[in-house]
């Protein structure tokens, strides 16, 4: 059975401190308005008895990727062995399908207009070390780890509940 | 990461790692001095790890920490020493060298404490930081006592606490089961050091938390009970708590027999705060104020986390004392779980501010006290509130201050009354800005003192309780070599008060204050993670000792009279104030000005802190700016669309006096009576093609909506500047010249 990997995000130490959104946009020199890593801030409820909750939302790197599915060009795989989801930038012509696809809005295009998102830092150098957003998470409420495939599809749809019907403006997913 | 593994991977991406401690929040501040490795390639800074063996941080880093690289390297910063050739406030300078800069300061420093006496000279205070202790000595070694604290942050909550207590107790976060968390942000106040992270243990191991204050931010989200309390009218629902626990009898007798003072008297003086008298001032429903005080009273181990929000509002002294006293009659001082009284570490680096010096002269001389006369020198040294410094400009009452230093701080954005900040500016014989980056006063500077970063310099060393370290020079300096301690040690040589300065040599300054801790800034250097103290077992019930203590006053009295909690505040009465806590109306408020309600009907307040700024600094970093681009207006749903406003409207917020233009951000978790916003905006952000604010009406700066009218707007006994007004919202419609 294929190991899936995945950065897992557990709600209840969350503070939305933004840590890893910034460590990650840091450490990948990523370009002005990509983000690998999107802490979002969900409201339920009316006042006074509202409530928010936070999501540190990357890619899960779904088991059935919708984006995979969805990209004309045949640009975005799942890998086998470790069940990584990766864009190659060379082949993908900036159509963005896969947007529109991903349920999660992962999909992030940078000025070259190519796809880009989270790899789990799979290739970075110092990846032993773990990836920076796990890293520099004060409560842990990131793991990367390997799961199996209804692991992961449990977790796929608690994050989607986590993403409710409420999203604040800067947290919402079609932003 | 550790030290191992940051070598490792610095050594694979070919770069080189330099332990030391991060800037971003001010070291030595509240929830500053996190470990950091900072990576360096090609002698450039280029990313920041958090360290593991700082027992700050334990590894990790907030958004601030990690954007450090695009400060360091910010188009804003300040590159050469100016001095002005323009009229003051239109910012036109002359490149000066650093030497001709400080000579010229000195020069007019010394002229001037010749003409008119060494209180000409006041410095403005930032918040705290590692070196605010030179700003005192300074200002001590020349004569002045006119140190200009904030009179909004920390030593409120120290001033009322102590002279209430004895001491300011902490909350014993690991072990209470129950916290109220009550104006205040423990997430975005030091996102990765202690609190914040107590707050997540404490919610693991079934901890209840209760959150009070206006609006929802994420520790709210966090809570099981949120008490949506108006701003400013904190002291009417703590007062109401005090008459619920008094009304119901949950109270320890015994420790109010022994220990307190005045308990007879509070009891008959509470009478009339009843919940349903809180509810109408308050907005809070008075079945939850019952609910609260009992939860707190009856649970034994229950601590309190007081915040800075209690410390804007005129009656903010009263607020405190009476949350102390609230902790006090009902059994929760120096007990498991309960508030502490933590003794500081058994050693500490050598005080360097001088306070024997202090004499009853220099009290005499303040310009605007920050505590009144009696209460002077407090634990910073004496002090003058921040804005009375530059009012005194203005009035000439008691006297007009000549010189004005403003290290690190900007006056126009940090403290209330803009318009006649920028007035007092203008009419200011003498002002000097240092700092690392362009600040929203320097256009009003004589002389521009530009500054290196921590992280371009080899010093200072950092203390935070349990871990002292060295701060290491990351890269070679981007512009100046200078720092805010070659600053003061620059301009004391200059002075001729190079005696109290280490003859300039700010590595025997280190050293002297060190030798304390039994080592030199040399040997401390060679503990690459820095040194860790060992913990002292907990001692409790200490009430002996605490409420001895004697107060920082020349006189040396303890600050209780009688060796008990002080309820009925003898101290307070002798000098003219409330022996028993009051509540007083904020200048602007609801229930205080309802004849106001008609033109201004809702509530405006400001956040103290973020989760990407420094207070009034930082807007220039892309990417903590990209996290919030603009100055957003908190504004709940329904009175938003009463008014036409939608989610991100630039909406024009008018006070009885001022206005902001700022976007909406449509927000379920807040009253809907109220509307908040961050303070400190007015710089852009040149890389993301953002402009500066206006700095006064039609801008973002809140600070111009506020009363200043020294009746109305401040706490009586210890500043406390209001941050409550009544405010209409509107919808900017679009036309030419708008956004």
């Amino acid at each position: 059975m294929t190991t899936e990997f995945i950065i897992w995000f557990d709600p209840e130490k969350c503070t939305q401190c933004y840590g890893c959104e910034v460590a990650c946009r840091s450490w990948r020199a990523l370009d002005r308005g990509v983000r690998f890593r999107k802490v979002l801030n969900v409201w339920r409820g009316d006042f006074p008895r509202v409530k928010n909750h936070s999501v540190a939302m990357g890619c899960l790197h779904c088991v059935e990727p919708a984006c995979v599915a969805a990209c004309p060009e045949e640009a975005i795989h799942k890998r086998e062995t470790d069940g990584l989801v990766r864009v190659d930038e060379g082949l993908c012509i900036g159509c963005q399908a896969c947007w529109d696809a991903c349920l999660y809005k992962i999909p992030q295009f940078g000025p070259k207009g190519t796809m880009q998102k989270c790899d789990l830092c799979f290739d970075q150098v110092g990846r032993e070390e773990g990836p920076p957003c796990v890293a520099t998470c004060p409560g842990k409420a990131l793991s990367l780890i390997g799961v199996s495939a209804g692991e992961k599809l449990e977790h796929q749809k608690a994050i989607l509940a986590l993403l409710g019907e409420r999203p604040s403006r800067r947290g919402s997913v079609a932003q | 990461m550790n030290y191992q593994q940051a070598k490792k991977v610095a050594k694979r991406a070919g770069e080189n790692v330099i332990p030391t401690v991060c800037g971003m929040c001010g070291p030595g501040g509240p929830g500053g001095g996190c470990g950091v490795y900072a990576f360096v390639k090609n002698g450039r800074f280029v990313k920041v790890a958090g360290m593991d063996e700082s027992p700050v941080n334990r590894g990790a880093l907030c958004a601030k920490g990690h954007a450090a690289p695009q400060w360091v390297y910010s188009p804003d910063r300040l590159t050469h020493p100016l001095r002005r050739i323009g009229r003051k406030g239109e910012g036109t300078f002359e490149k000066v060298t650093w030497e001709d800069a400080i000579a010229q300061i000195a020069e007019r420093l010394q002229l001037q404490k010749r003409e008119y006496g060494p209180r000409s000279l006041a410095m403005l205070s930032p918040a705290k930081r590692s070196y605010s202790d030179y700003i005192v000595r300074f200002l001590t070694v020349h004569g002045s006592p006119n140190y200009g604290h904030s009179g909004i942050c920390a030593v409120q909550r120290a001033f009322a606490f102590m002279y209430t207590l004895g001491d300011w107790p902490k909350p014993d976060y690991g072990g209470s089961d129950l916290i109220l968390y009550w104006g205040r942000q423990p997430i975005y106040s030091g996102p990765v050091a202690r609190p914040a992270k107590a707050l997540l243990a404490a919610k693991q191991r079934g901890a209840r938390i209760v959150a009070i204050k206006p609006s929802v931010e994420p520790d709210v989200g966090m809570a099981d009970i949120w008490v949506p309390v108006r701003p400013g009218t904190d002291t009417a629902l703590a007062l109401a708590l005090l008459h619920v626990v008094i009304k119901e009898d949950l109270l320890d007798h015994a420790f109010i027999d022994r220990w307190c003072s005045g308990f007879q008297r509070l009891k008959t003086h509470v009478k009339p705060f009843a919940p349903v008298w809180a509810e109408k001032i308050t907005g809070v429903p008075a079945g939850q104020i019952k609910d609260v005080a009992r939860m707190y009273a009856t649970t034994e181990q229950a601590a309190i986390d007081l915040g800075n929000g209690v410390e804007h509002t005129p009656s903010s002294n009263d607020a405190i004392r009476s949350v102390a006293i609230l902790m006090a009659i009902t059994g929760h001082l120096d007990r498991p779980g309960t508030n502490l009284f933590v003794p500081s570490p058994e050693k500490n680096p050598r005080k360097i501010t001088l306070k024997e010096r202090i004499t009853q002269e220099m009290v005499d001389n303040l310009v605007g006290p920050e505590f009144p006369k009696p209460f002077q020198p407090f634990i910073e040294g004496t002090s003058s509130a921040y804005y009375r410094i530059l009012e005194s400009v203005l009035t000439e009452q008691p006297y007009p201050v000549r010189t004005i230093i403003a290290p690190g701080t900007q006056a126009l954005v940090s403290t209330r009354g803009s318009k006649n900040v920028a007035a007092a500016l203008k009419k200011l014989d003498f002002f000097v800005v240092a700092d690392v980056a362009r600040t929203a006063d320097l256009p009003y500077a004589d002389i521009v003192l530009p500054l290196a970063t921590s992280y371009e310099v080899n010093h200072p060393f950092q203390r935070v309780p349990g871990w002292l370290m060295a701060t290491n020079k990351v890269i070679e300096p981007v512009h100046s070599p200078k720092s805010i301690f070659d600053f003061f040690l620059d301009l004391g040589v200059a002075m001729g008060y190079e005696g109290d300065f280490w003859g300039g040599d700010l590595e025997a300054a280190m050293d002297d204050q060190l030798e304390p801790m039994g080592l030199t800034m040399e040997e401390l250097r060679r503990n690459p993670t820095g040194v860790s103290d060992s913990r002292k077992p907990t001692v409790y019930e200490k009430y002996e000792t605490v409420f001895n203590r004697s107060s920082p006053r020349l006189s040396g009295e303890p600050f209780l009279p009688n060796g008990r909690v002080a309820i009925y505040n003898s101290t307070f009465e002798k000098e003219g104030f409330n022996p028993l806590p009051q509540w007083r109306e904020p200048p602007e408020s609801t229930t205080g000005t309802p004849a106001l309600l008609a033109g201004y009907p809702l509530i405006l307040s400001d956040y103290h802190t973020s989760r990407n700024f420094s207070a009034s600094w930082q807007r220039n970093v892309p990417r903590l700016r990209e996290i919030q681009l603009h100055p957003m207006l908190h504004i709940h749903p329904q009175t938003a669309g009463e008014r036409g406003i939608r989610d991100g409207d630039w909406v024009k917020v008018v006070s009885p006096h001022g206005w902001i233009k700022v976007k909406a951000e449509i927000y379920p978790g807040i009253r809907p009576d109220t509307v908040m916003l961050l303070h400190g905006w007015w710089q852009g952000c040149k890389e993301l093609g953002i402009e500066d604010y206006p700095l006064l009406d039609g801008g973002a700066n809140v600070n111009v909506m506020y009363s200043v009218e020294a009746q109305k707007a401040y706490d009586p006994l210890i500043t406390a500047m209001a941050s409550q007004t009544l405010v209409e919202v509107t919808k900017v419609q679009k036309q030419a010249g708008n956004p």
